[in-house]
C-alpha cells in the first residue's frame, strides 16, 4: 500500500498536513535529491525576492549586491535548524535521524517556497494598491509552511503536541548558540591570519632591507 | 564599403571630440574645490557648482574702512546691504551691486534730541512695510528701532514684567520684525526660543523653542534624576534644548528658524507659522552635510553646524554652515539643490562665516575674519535647475519637461530631473517613458503612479487578445487532462482510504 514515487510523496506530504509525514515515515520515504533542490530553490528565491520584484513595490533599490548574506539566510539557516533540532531531540527521546530531519524540514518548506516565487511573479502585474493580494499570499505561504514543520517534527520523532513545541522553542535557543560560536570562530580565524599577514609583511619588509 | 568606413571615421572622431570638448567647456567647474551633492543612498557624488564667486567685497572697496568681525548683513525693499560692522560699532549701508557705501549709520538721535552710538552691534533688519531699521545692539542691552536718517522711534530694553525673568540678562544678538509689527529677538542666553514683542515695544513671550530630543543620554539623565538626591541632582547637568540661533522672513510671513548646535541633530532647520509650529517636522531632509567629517589633524568629528539662514525671492532656502564654510540650498519643500562655498583662503573659501545674503541670482556671505563679504553667481547650470524647480515645485511638470533634460545634459546625476521628467511624461500620458525615468530616478512611488496607468492602457489596448489566450489556456488545461486520463492509468495505489487502516493493522 502507499507506493508512491518520490514526486507524489512531496505532493502527499504537502497536502496532507496532519498525517502526510507519519505516513512517509511509515514508508520510510523521502528524496535527499529533492530535499536539497527544494532548499536550492529557496536559496534562488529569496535572491529574485531582492533583485526581481516589481519595482513598484520596492522600499529603495541597493547599490550593491552580495551573495553571502542570501546564502547565510537560507542554506546555513536551514542547516543550523537541522542540525541544532538533532542535537536537541536526540536527547528528547526524539527518533529523528538527521537524514531525516533534512528531509521533512525541506518539504514543509515547500509552500513557503513556492509563495515567495508567487509573490515575485505577482508584484509585476499589481501595484500598490492591490499589494494586498501579495500579503495575502505571503501569509498563506508562511502559516501553511509552519504548520507543515510542526507536523514534520511531531512525525519524524514521534512526539506529542506540547512535547514538539518544547524541542521547536529549545531548537531556536540551541540554532541561536550554534550561529553565536559560528561568529566567534570567524572572528577568531580573522584574527589569526591578521597575525599571520603581519608576520608575513614584517618578514617581507625585513628581506627588501 | 571598408573604404567609406575609413573615411568616415576621422571624422566622426574629431566631431565627437570637439562635441565633448564643447559640453566640457560649458559645463566646467571653476571653483577650487570638489563640487558635489548628495544622492540618493545619502552618499556624496561629484555634481556641477550651481553657484560661483565671482569676487569678494572689503569694507576698503567701499570706500568706508576696513570692516572688523562684520557680524550680520540684511538687504531691504530697496536692494541696499545693511552690514553690520560689529568691532566698528556702525551699520554700513551699501548700494546694490555692492560697489560703493551709500550711508554709514554711526550716531543715532534719541527722541528727547539726544544722540547714541552703538557698542558691538550683532543684528540688523530693516521692514519691507514701514521702512524701519531694527538693530541688535549687543553690548548696550537693547534693540533700536530707527529710520533710515538714524532717528530713533523705539527703544526695546531688557523687559521688567514678571515673565521675563530678572536674572537673564539682555543681550541681544538677532533681530526680525514680522508684517504686523512684532519683533523677535534671539538672546543668547534663553533656550526658550525668540523673545516677542509687540509693536509698542512690550514683552509677550518666547516664540519657536527648540525642544530636548530624546536621546539615550537624556533618557538615562531622566531615570538617574528619579533616583537620585536633591545634593547629586544638582550636581548633574542639565538637559537644556539649544536656543536659536537665527532667522528669516519669508514673503507669506513664515518665519524660519536655524539652530547651531553640535548636539541637536533633528530640526536644525524649522519652518515656523503664527502658532509656532513647525512646518518642517515632517521632513526626511537632513540639514547641512549628512555625513560628519572626521579630521585628523584635530582627532574630532566635524558636523554641520547651520549659523544663518536665509530666504531668498524665489523660495529657496539658503543654510550657512559654519563648521565648513559651505552654503547648502534647499528648495521650499526642503531638497537639496546646490552645496558651494569651502573653508579655504581663496575666492569662495572662508574662515569663519556668520551670515548670508541673496539678490535675485546672487548669494552674498559674510566672513567675519576675513572682514569681506563674497558674492556668488548663478551658473548656468544653477539657472536651469532654479527654472525647472520652481516650474515643478509650482505644479507646471509639463512646462519644466524641457529645463529637466537641459539639466540632465550638465549632471547625469541629478536625481530631481529625472523625478521631474517622470512627472511630466505621467502628465502626458506617456506611461512607459514615465516609467523608465522613475527607474532611473529610483523612485517607486512615481513608478507605481506610472505602471498602473501603463497597465490600463496595455489591458484597454489588448482586451480581445488576453481573452482569447485565457479561453485558449482553459481548454488546453481541459484537453490535457482529458488526454493524460485516457493514456496513462494514475497510481492505483495512491489512495488514502487505505493508507490508515493499513497502519493501524501495524
Amino acid at each position: 500500500m502507499m507506493d508512491l514515487t518520490d514526486r507524489e510523496w512531496v505532493k502527499h506530504a504537502i497536502t496532507h498536513p496532519m498525517e502526510g509525514f507519519e505516513d512517509m515515515r511509515w514508508k520510510k520515504a523521502g528524496s535527499m535529491k529533492i530535499s536539497c533542490v527544494i532548499i536550492l530553490l529557496w536559496f534562488v528565491a529569496s535572491i529574485f525576492e531582492k533583485r526581481l520584484y516589481g519595482f513598484q513595490f520596492h522600499a529603495t533599490s541597493d547599490k550593491m549586491f552580495n551573495v553571502v548574506p542570501f546564502i547565510v539566510q537560507t542554506v546555513i539557516l536551514f542547516l543550523t535548524w537541522v542540525v541544532g533540532n538533532w542535537s536537541i531531540c536526540t536527547l528528547l527521546d526524539g527518533e529523528g535521524r538527521v537524514k531525516n530531519i533534512f528531509i521533512y524540514s525541506a518539504y514543509a518548506l515547500i509552500p513557503y517556497v513556492a509563495s515567495l516565487y508567487i509573490e515575485v511573479f505577482l508584484s509585476h502585474f499589481l501595484i500598490r494598491d492591490e499589494s494586498v493580494f501579495i500579503e495575502a499570499v505571503s501569509v498563506i505561504g508562511l502559516l501553511w509552511s509552519v504548520v507543515l514543520v510542526f507536523s514534520a517534527i511531531k512525525s519524524v520523532h514521534q512526539y506529542s503536541f506540547l512535547k514538539t513545541i518544547f524541542a521547536i522553542m529549545l531548537t531556536i535557543v540551541a540554532m541561536l548558540i550554534m550561529l553565536f560560536l559560528l561568529v566567534l570562530l570567524l572572528s577568531l580565524f580573522q584574527q589569526v591570519y591578521v597575525f599571520i599577514y603581519s608576520i608575513y609583511t614584517e618578514l617581507a619588509y625585513r628581506f627588501k632591507v | 564599403m571598408k573604404h567609406s568606413l575609413k573615411k568616415i571615421l576621422p571624422i566622426v572622431i574629431t566631431a565627437v571630440m570637439s562635441a565633448v570638448s564643447a559640453v566640457n567647456l560649458t559645463a566646467k567647474a571653476d571653483e577650487h574645490y570638489d563640487v558635489y551633492n548628495y544622492d540618493r543612498w545619502e552618499e556624496a557624488i561629484p555634481s556641477q557648482a550651481g553657484y560661483m564667486a565671482t569676487r569678494s567685497v572689503s569694507g576698503e572697496d567701499l570706500g568706508v574702512g576696513d570692516f572688523s568681525e562684520p557680524s550680520d548683513i540684511f538687504r531691504d525693499a530697496y536692494d541696499q546691504f545693511f552690514i553690520v560692522d560689529t568691532k566698528n560699532n556702525r551699520i554700513v549701508v551699501t548700494n546694490s551691486e555692492m560697489t560703493e557705501a551709500v550711508m554709514v549709520m554711526e550716531e543715532f538721535t534719541m527722541s528727547d534730541g539726544s544722540t547714541t552710538t552703538l557698542k558691538s552691534p550683532e543684528g540688523v533688519y530693516v521692514s519691507p512695510e514701514t521702512d524701519l531699521v531694527y538693530i541688535a545692539d549687543y553690548n548696550n542691552s537693547r534693540v533700536l528701532v530707527c529710520d533710515y536718517d538714524c532717528n530713533v522711534t523705539m527703544e526695546i530694553k531688557k523687559p521688567t514684567t514678571e515673565l521675563f525673568s530678572q536674572e537673564l540678562t539682555f543681550l541681544p544678538q538677532k533681530v526680525l520684525a514680522d508684517k504686523a509689527g512684532n519683533v523677535y529677538i534671539v538672546l543668547g542666553n534663553i533656550t526658550t526660543g525668540a523673545a516677542m514683542f509687540n509693536n509698542e515695544g512690550e514683552f509677550v513671550g518666547y516664540y519657536g523653542a527648540n525642544t530636548v530630543e530624546a536621546t539615550s543620554q537624556v533618557i538615562a539623565n531622566y531615570f538617574w534624576k528619579l533616583i537620585s538626591t536633591e545634593e547629586m541632582r544638582s550636581r548633574q547637568s542639565r538637559t537644556v534644548p539649544s536656543g536659536i540661533t537665527s532667522f528669516d522672513l519669508d514673503d507669506e510671513g513664515f518665519i524660519y528658524t536655524c539652530t547651531q548646535s553640535t548636539s541637536q541633530k533633528k530640526d536644525t532647520v524649522k519652518k515656523l507659522n503664527p502658532a509656532g509650529t513647525n512646518l518642517f517636522s515632517s521632513l526626511e531632509t537632513s540639514w547641512g552635510d549628512i555625513q560628519s567629517v572626521y579630521d585628523t589633524n584635530t582627532n574630532k568629528n566635524y558636523q554641520s553646524m547651520i549659523c544663518d539662514i536665509e530666504i531668498s525671492d524665489d523660495g529657496n532656502i539658503n543654510c550657512l554652515d559654519l563648521t565648513s564654510g559651505r552654503v547648502f540650498q534647499y528648495d521650499e519643500e526642503g531638497n537639496l539643490l546646490f552645496i558651494f562655498g569651502s573653508s579655504a583662503d581663496q575666492l569662495g573659501g572662508f574662515t569663519e562665516v556668520t551670515a548670508l545674503e541673496s539678490l535675485g541670482n546672487e548669494i552674498l556671505v559674510l566672513d567675519t575674519r576675513k572682514n569681506t563679504v563674497t558674492i556668488f553667481e548663478e551658473t548656468d547650470f544653477g539657472a536651469t535647475v532654479h527654472k525647472a524647480t520652481v516650474l515643478y515645485n509650482g505644479g507646471y511638470y509639463e512646462e519644466a519637461l524641457d529645463p529637466w533634460f537641459e539639466v540632465l545634459q550638465y549632471d547625469g546625476n541629478y536625481r530631481r530631473a529625472f523625478l521631474g521628467i517622470s512627472a511630466a511624461y505621467l502628465v502626458q500620458g506617456n506611461y512607459e517613458g514615465s516609467m523608465k525615468y522613475a527607474k532611473l530616478a529610483d523612485s517607486p512611488y512615481r513608478y507605481n503612479r506610472a505602471f498602473e496607468g501603463y497597465r490600463t492602457e496595455f489591458l484597454n489596448e489588448h482586451m480581445t487578445a488576453i481573452t482569447i489566450i485565457v479561453i485558449l489556456l482553459i481548454i488546453g488545461i481541459f484537453a490535457l487532462r482529458a488526454y493524460l486520463k485516457k493514456h496513462y492509468k494514475p497510481n492505483a495505489e495512491y489512495d488514502l482510504t487505505h493508507a490508515t487502516p493499513i497502519r493501524e493493522e501495524e
